[in-house]
């Protein structure tokens, strides 16, 4: 296997250009928020929508995140950068609707996921045959139940790590644990899905 | 030139994230090329990595679905009702944002206060009664004083007429 190098890696660090247009907000420009808003819709969108599964659901818990930091601007102050500040809250807001969802949707979120309720995504270009779609949704349907069944915090974390591609330093900020913690808490989490996707991770590595 | 050699890094949970890393191709070129060495006598770490890499893959396939085309609008409209809502409003949703700790803090502090201040002035209300049945400026320990010296002064005079009385008789003998 050739190792992936990321060469940009020890260049200086760039300055938060979203903390300075939210400081921009703070003062009144309302196209600097709109400005935020079209930065960041996709990428908190699909991080919700990772965590809760839910499309409805993660748009609603996007607008409130935004909401949030629009409601807050006043007393803004750019202590972390913006992207941990707002993952932070879309964490927070995930996790309280995941604990008061646990228990009434997470039987019925099953069934109707495997009752083939999902929204058939087409495969760009490549016109896939019905039974390249189906062992398609199957394989997309076992990643989704993997990262579902991990603890709210380790899925929340390897989301970040993997689809946000953020930092461990920002991770941490944004969980509010250890830096230390959340390498640990990746490594556990990496190791479930792992075991959970070994048949398509041995099929895959050979 | 020797060779810095690196020690494993699944010695250790949080020393693993250097193959995640590498996995990912996130590592710097030093440290992915110190690694790479050590994958060649490591077998636990070249078979992580390769499964990593693996599942790193697999988690690819997992494409968001598209945002709705009206959420910007929608978000719009939120914040214009925001904006019109009427100032006692937006203050109880400030409060709501911000932290409960201090919040609470200061509440338990309050109550606190105001419990000690209940307490202090119920207990004046308490004594008072028993004050007023007695004369004015004589306490209650002043009338338990007295009524415990009455009771002495009785009981010396039944002393004393026993003494009397016994001294009589032996007299008369």
């Amino acid at each position: 296997m050739l190792p992936r190098v990321n060469t940009s890696m020890g260049a200086s660090p760039a300055p938060d250009l979203d903390a300075q247009l939210m400081l921009r907000v703070r003062d009144g420009d309302e196209d600097s928020f709109r400005v935020l808003l079209d930065k960041h819709r996709n990428p908190l969108v699909h991080f919700l929508y990772r965590m809760v599964q839910e499309q409805p659901v993660s748009e609603e818990l996007a607008q409130e995140v935004f909401l949030r930091i629009y409601r807050s601007r006043a007393s803004y102050e750019p202590t972390a950068r913006f992207t941990t500040w707002m993952f932070r809250i879309a964490t927070h807001l995930a996790l309280n609707w995941l604990r008061d969802e646990k228990n009434e949707r997470a039987t019925e979120r099953l069934d109707e996921v495997r009752g083939g309720d999902l929204p058939a995504r087409e495969l760009p270009d490549r016109k896939p045959s019905v039974e390249q779609r189906m062992v398609y949704q199957a394989r997309l349907q076992e990643i989704r139940d993997a990262i579902a069944t991990l603890p709210a915090k380790q899925r929340a974390a390897v989301l970040m790590h993997k689809y946000q591609e953020m930092e461990y330093a920002q991770i941490a900020s944004a969980l509010e644990c250890s830096e230390s913690a959340i390498k640990s808490l990746l490594f556990r989490a990496y190791e479930t899905l792992r075991a959970r996707l070994a048949h398509m991770v041995v099929r895959g590595a050979q | 030139m020797t060779q810095v050699e690196m020690k494993c890094p699944l010695s250790r949970e949080d020393t693993a994230d250097v193959l995640l890393d590498y996995s990912a191709g996130r590592l710097d070129k030093a440290r992915a090329s110190l690694l790479a060495r050590h994958m060649e006598t490591c077998d636990a770490c070249a078979a992580f990595g390769v499964q990593q890499a693996a599942l790193w893959s697999a988690l690819d396939e997992w494409e968001p679905e598209p945002v709705s085309m009206d959420f910007n609008r929608r978000m719009w409209q939120k914040i214009d009702l925001l904006d019109a809502a009427p100032w006692h409003r937006r203050l109880a949703d400030s409060l709501r944002l911000g932290s409960w700790k201090p919040g609470f803090a200061l509440v338990a502090a309050v109550v606190l206060v105001a419990t000690a201040f209940v307490m202090d002035h119920s207990g004046a209300v308490a004594v008072s009664p028993s004050v007023s049945i007695t004369e004015p400026g004589v306490s209650i320990t002043e009338v338990d004083q007295v009524e415990k010296t009455l009771d002495d002064v009785q009981l010396l005079k039944q002393f004393d007429s026993t003494v009397t009385e016994t001294a009589a008789s032996k007299t008369a003998m």
